[in-house]
């Protein structure tokens, strides 16, 4: 393993490119693939996007999708990727501070599943769901259409890096006209990780794939978390989700890793005929994190909505890319995602809308706000729509501003401290992103994790204030 | 109660009040009337303590106390309320939770118990019936999307709860109409008391007609430069304000 080489700043564009290929290629150098269950038509596959690796274009700057993300920093850091899961204490996830729900629950240490902490008793006739690998050996044919996608802009190094080297993920299959009486958790939970050597951090690489049948209904919620602050690792995340004619799909992913920890997921949604697709993705910890979300509508009357918020602090990257494509007629899509920047960190949000010419009667819209508390933070925002078709309804809005000092006035008048009423305005900022969480526990899950962020920012403030 | 000697005041290097003199002893209520401009909607907010206004000389006294030194939310504490002239929305906050954190942090600051739930509930729903503001508005966000009268409604609701020792109504009246006006004004009245001061800044002689002053002050560039009983308001309905300007001219 490469040590940690001096900063990103000081490099020649040639010393950064090559830094970024031996990345790449170290960690498939130093990867194992238990690819002795992978049926025949996968292993072609891993081989290409393996090859790929050595000649797929870099990440750079001047790609749309790496545009404001400081790419060469990630390189500077290394991973390994990390098969040995001998824990040494036990887990309780009871003890880990999620929500209790009532739930179907696949847990992952590290990346692999972990039965031992799951719960798939019970499971409805029509419903089968277990870990990628295990579809991969039992029902491999059912997976096949789901690798299909090493395609998407921008992220395709990573893609292909995750389609060589996977090792595990979730698979969730829902027959015709089934609904899944209680939702669906997963829970990746990163462990131990921390190694001796100081710099060097453990790659992970999960693949996911939900195929809901016509007519079928679920819920999925995803946990991202961390076990200590300290945590240092890369979760390359790929989710492919099929939804067929008249299903229904809300999907929510909580995203609240160590102040170390990178994370990277690319979810792919391909919608058919009067499908929904709901998602609310919170994005609160993380050193760097970056969620591109991919809907393909790919029959009429299909619908998503996608909503989002996050919170940025001190040094902390975070990055949403969504990218709704409108190729047929009569499609509804809305996208509502909110930032709270709390410390001298960095939020990305960049919106595509596309619609084709055919795709009249599009509904579309988009809209990012961005609450800055702290003078250094900083957003880049960029809705981006192209429309070709004329009979459309189409908008988008962005804003990033302040606290108003008339509704702070305005609290404090009413006795409320200043503290109080700038936390209670932060929290009314993200109530309509909160609220759209069906399940209570989930909106006071976010509820607190959010007061829980803005008391520690106040406390700080006070003391910088010398109180 | 409340004490105001020579208060000069300005706004951006402009000055807006010139030596402006007040005393407002308990259980009084005082009209402030002026034209356009004299410096009403200054006074209510220096004293309330919004940011933005230079103080350059004179002194606000409460309870023998230098309010001017105090913030927002200290005045508050102490049983200084303003109804404000265009209530703010508050995007996202509920009312209910507004009014409740609201009298609560003032409980608190006091030394009081906080009210609890049910207390707090059948507080607010009583004074909500005598306002006649209707119950939904309470579970919705602060005057989001409120009409005019509704959040002037809200405005005297908040006052009704916190009980405040000096209360300003800030232009309550305006874009109100009559059946609004009468509802607001009976609300007003309910609060008076021996121990409640009052002060009512009004451009128009409406509100009083519902509100009896004990006294009307008319300002004019930053001065009180005319105190009467309610006749005053009646002759400035009547003669307008020019007379008087042209008199505190000459």
């Amino acid at each position: 393993m490469k040590s940690p080489v001096q900063n990103a700043q000081l490099q020649t564009p040639q010393q950064r490119q090559q830094l970024q290929r031996e990345w790449f290629q170290q960690l498939v150098v130093g990867a194992e693939v238990d690819a002795e269950y992978d049926p025949d038509w996968l292993l072609p596959l891993r081989e290409k996007a393996l090859q790929s690796i050595s000649t797929l274009p870099l990440l750079n700057r001047k790609q749309e999708a790496w545009r404001y993300n400081r790419v060469d920093n990630i390189f500077q850091n290394s991973f390994d990727p990390l098969f040995d899961n001998d824990l040494e204490q036990k887990i309780c996830i009871e003890d880990i501070g999620l929500p209790a729900i009532d739930s179907y629950r696949l847990v992952f240490i590290n990346g692999r599943i972990d039965l031992s902490l799951s719960e798939l008793s019970e499971l409805p006739a029509g419903v089968i769901l277990t870990g990628t690998a295990e579809a991969l050996r039992t029902i491999p044919d059912q997976l096949m259409s789901s690798f299909d996608h090493l395609h998407q802009p921008g992220e395709q190094l990573f893609t292909a890096l995750n389609t060589a080297l996977f090792n595990d993920g979730v698979y969730l299959h829902v027959n015709q006209s089934v609904t899944l009486d209680r939702p669906v958790e997963i829970i990746y939970l990163n462990n131990n990780l921390t190694r001796s050597e100081q710099h060097v951090g453990s790659m992970i690489q999960t693949r996911n794939i939900i195929d809901l049948e016509s007519g079928a209904s679920a819920t999925v919620i995803e946990h991202f978390i961390s076990n200590n602050k300290h945590e240092k690792y890369f979760h390359n995340n790929f989710t492919d989700i099929n939804l067929a004619d008249d299903s229904r799909l809300r999907h929510y992913r909580i995203q609240d890793e160590s102040r170390l920890a990178y994370h990277l997921s690319n979810v792919q949604i391909t919608q058919h005929r009067r499908s929904r697709y709901f998602s609310t993705c919170l994005a609160f910890g993380g050193l760097w994190s970056k969620s591109a979300v991919r809907v393909e509508f790919q029959a009429q009357q299909a619908e998503c909505d996608l909503l989002g918020l996050y919170t940025v602090g001190d040094q902390q990257l975070t990055d949403f890319h969504l990218d709704v494509q409108h190729r047929v007629p009569s499609c509804r899509s809305s996208e509502q995602f909110k930032g709270i920047l709390y410390g001298r960190g960095r939020a990305v949000f960049d919106g595509r809308i596309l619609v084709d010419r055919q795709a009249q009667h599009s509904d579309a819209a988009l809209t990012n706000d961005n609450l800055l508390l702290v003078r250094d933070a900083e957003v880049n925002t960029k809705p981006q729509l192209e429309i070709y078709a004329d009979d459309v309804k189409c908008s988008h809005g962005t804003t990033v501003g302040r606290l108003d000092p008339e509704q702070l006035f305005y609290m404090r008048s009413r006795g409320i401290a200043e503290h109080s009423a700038r936390k209670m305005l932060c929290q009314g900022f993200a109530t309509d992103i909160i609220e759209s969480f069906e399940l209570q526990q989930l909106r006071d899950y976010a509820s607190e994790k959010i007061a829980h962020t803005l008391n520690s920012v106040e406390s700080e403030m006070e003391h910088k204030n010398g109180h | 109660m409340l004490r105001i000697n020579n208060l000069h005041v300005k706004i951006e290097g402009k000055q807006i009040l010139n030596g402006l003199d007040l005393t407002v002893n308990a259980g009084e209520v005082h009209a402030i009337m002026g034209p356009n401009g004299s410096g009403k909607s200054t006074l209510s907010h220096v004293l309330a303590g919004r940011e933005g206004y230079e103080v350059t000389d004179g002194q606000v006294l409460f309870n023998a106390e230098n309010l001017l030194q105090l913030s927002p939310e200290q005045r508050a504490h102490k049983g200084v309320f303003l109804a404000m002239q265009y209530p703010v929305e508050l995007p996202g906050v509920n009312n209910m939770t507004f009014i409740r954190e609201s009298i609560n942090a003032i409980r608190r600051a006091r030394g009081q118990d906080e009210f609890n739930t049910l207390e707090f509930l059948q507080l607010i729903r009583e004074k909500a019936a005598q306002l006649q503001l209707d119950e939904k508005l309470l579970k919705r966000n602060v005057n989001a999307g409120f009409s005019g009268g509704e959040k002037k409604r809200n405005e005297v609701l908040q006052m009704a709860m916190l009980e405040p020792q000096l209360a300003i109504l800030d232009e309550t009246d305006s874009g109100l109409d009559i059946d609004a006006l009468r509802v607001i004004a009976q609300g007003v009245n309910s609060l008076r008391s021996a121990e409640r001061s009052i002060i009512l800044v009004t451009h128009y002689q409406r509100l009083l007609e519902y509100i009896q002053p004990d006294f009307v002050h008319v300002l004019v560039n930053g001065r009180i430069v005319r105190s009467g009983d309610k006749q005053l308001a009646l002759t400035l309905e009547q003669k307008g304000y020019n007379w008087i300007i042209e008199e505190d001219a000459a």
